[in-house]
């Protein structure tokens, strides 16, 4: 009984660990497109060109390891950081017609969040 | 004894106190700079530049898909209408309270002559992006700039250049452009076709028009050799007009309180590709950074940590198409001043502003830029008419930089040097026509496209309108 319980923690901690985020390479951060025609234009206008980059210091898109941290500060946080700017990240992201909400969705796009 | 163990006491206190007052006052002025509400109270969102030194909150933001949508919105939106690349500029170029432009659906190449060399491509485009695109037809741009996030019109517009004796700055490329006026038309613009427009809006601060589509004079690609490499100060300073000769792109920076700088050079090679490696430029600087922050107030020991920190750090070497080397990553923010000098003034002036540095300015710790540039015929280029050599000087973004204007820009300026379009200084429309032969002649072109004023903001009103 004991060694059941023990075998189905330990098949939980295995599960859980081949589940961990691993990082993305930049093939792949740059492979990942949002859906809707509209945000895709501006990503590819404005995001793209640093958040598949890692030497821009941006987080790349879609890379769990890089973006959990900061999705957990919550997307009012995360909206004032792009709109406002924060460290390296330029204010507005280079997307000069970019609203609130488009903001807002980049960022989970990138963050590879559902809604 | 007694008076001996409390003198020590009391001095180690006042050490320490005072270790722990600087450590402080770094902390202090290390912190994240307050930052703008994202909407104002009229529920307008915030636009700001990449350096964060302007900011507006635009009524209206579009982005037209076509010259003539261009034309119909100069002819009836309100104004101030300011156009927007990807707000690299340093200067208030772009902030209006009223309608801001982005030329994003107005980009990618349009279609190329394999022939002659050029290219018709959108002015909202990338240069990141028009790199791979050029690359795909088999061309590149001559040169680039150190950074490539800009818009081709953004940078063309503010006379963005890079650097090698022979290379014009961007807008040396353009043979033609359509430009979208304020009375609704839509110019073609060359050498022979509206030739005066094509003079005085080649390099125009988006103050006559809106630019939607230039040809450009681009050149078969070609693989290049890029090295990077750490040299004594005075050996690239001495060596610079040498240098020159030597290397099709070549540019240095002096890295401040240190006696070395980086020299790095561009030059066409057959050998075997060796993709660039991962950027150590941002290291390196905040390395700077730090041994300013330990050392701010002991600049023997700066000297003396920053040579040992620097000396035997092996060159760095790079083998690949010239887009993708000549440009780099910039995560690091920074404030800028550059001018442009007459050449033979360059070196000159190099050693005063970093004698100057070096003496009053103990918190500067970003390197400064050593570049040169070809001459070139656009009435408003920095470079119109003669060859030049450029300074630029850099201040994190965290840390003061009124000192551009008291320390570094009088120098340039006694040196006769022409402030970028696009990078901060102070001068006002005397100083401007004083320093370019055909002013008046440009701002004839401009009255006469822009006859409401309608692409004027206050800085742009500063610069073009006499006070």
């Amino acid at each position: 009984m004991r060694i059941e319980r023990y075998g189905a923690l330990l098949a939980t901690v295995l599960l859980a660990s081949c589940q961990a985020a691993q990082p993305l390479t930049e093939a792949q951060a740059a492979a990942r497109r949002p859906a809707g025609a509209h945000l895709a234009a501006l990503y590819d206008a404005s995001c793209r060109s640093c958040h598949t980059r890692r030497d821009s210091g941006a987080p790349l898109s879609g890379d769990h390891t890089q973006w959990d941290a900061r999705w957990a500060k919550g997307p009012d946080t995360l909206l004032q950081h792009a709109v406002a700017g924060y460290n390296a990240m330029p204010a507005g992201g280079q997307c000069a017609t970019c609203t609130a909400a488009d903001y807002t969705a980049l960022i989970r796009f990138m963050a590879d969040q559902r809604q | 004894m007694g008076t001996t163990r409390r003198a020590l006491l009391i001095g180690g206190g006042v050490v320490a106190a005072g270790a722990a007052g600087l450590a402080g006052r770094r902390v202090w002025l290390d912190r994240e700079p307050p930052a703008l509400p994202v909407i104002d109270r009229s529920g307008h969102l915030l636009w700001q530049n990449w350096a964060a030194t302007e900011h507006a909150y635009p009524a209206t933001r579009v982005s037209p898909a076509s010259p003539d949508e261009a034309a119909h919105l100069l002819r009836t939106a309100k104004g101030p209408v300011r156009m927007v690349g990807a707000g690299h500029s340093f200067t208030a170029l772009v902030p209006t309270d009223a309608t801001l432009v982005s030329l994003d659906n107005l980009s990618g190449v349009l279609g190329h002559d394999a022939a002659t060399g050029r290219a018709s491509v959108g002015a909202g485009t990338r240069l990141y992006d028009l790199g791979p695109q050029l690359a795909a037809i088999g061309q590149e741009m001559p040169n680039l700039p150190d950074i490539n996030k800009q818009t081709l019109a953004g940078a063309t517009q503010t006379g963005t250049h890079g650097t090698g004796r022979g290379f014009t700055a961007l807008h040396g490329g353009i043979v033609e452009f359509d430009l979208a006026t304020p009375r609704g038309e839509v110019l073609t613009c060359n050498a022979t076709s509206n030739p005066e427009v094509f003079n005085a809006a080649r390099v125009g601060l988006g103050a006559f028009g809106i630019m939607t589509r230039f040809t450009m004079q681009n050149r078969p690609l070609t693989r290049v050799k890029k090295v990077t490499s750490l040299r004594p100060r005075e050996e690239l300073i001495e060596g610079w007009d040498d240098l020159q000769r030597r290397h099709r792109n070549v540019e240095f920076y002096v890295i401040p309180f240190s006696h070395w700088g980086q020299l790095i050079t561009h030059d066409e090679t057959t050998e075997p590709v060796r993709p660039r490696g991962p950027d150590t430029d941002t290291k390196g600087a905040m390395d700077l950074k730090q041994a300013r922050d330990l050392f701010e107030f002991a600049t023997p020991l700066r000297f003396w940590t920053a040579d040992h920190l620097i000396a035997g750090m092996p060159d760095q070497v790079a083998i690949d198409q010239g887009w993708k080397l000549l440009s780099n990553e910039r995560p690091l923010r920074f404030r800028e001043i550059e001018y442009h000098l007459p050449r033979e003034n360059q070196i000159a002036a190099l050693r005063e502003v970093v004698d100057a540095i070096e003496r009053h300015r103990p918190d500067v710790f970003i390197p400064i830029e050593v570049r040169s540039i070809a001459p070139d015929d656009a009435w408003l280029s920095s470079f119109q008419g003669r060859e030049s050599g450029s300074i630029a000087v850099h201040a994190h973004y965290k840390d003061d930089y009124q000192f551009f204007y008291t320390l570094i820009e009088p120098i340039l300026r006694r040196h006769g040097g022409r402030p970028h379009w696009g990078k901060l200084n102070s001068l006002k429309y005397d100083d401007f026509a004083a320093l370019y032969p055909r002013w008046k002649e440009a701002l004839a072109v401009r009255d006469h496209l822009d006859p409401e004023g309608k692409l004027l903001n206050p800085y742009l009103t500063r610069v073009l309108r006499r006070g």
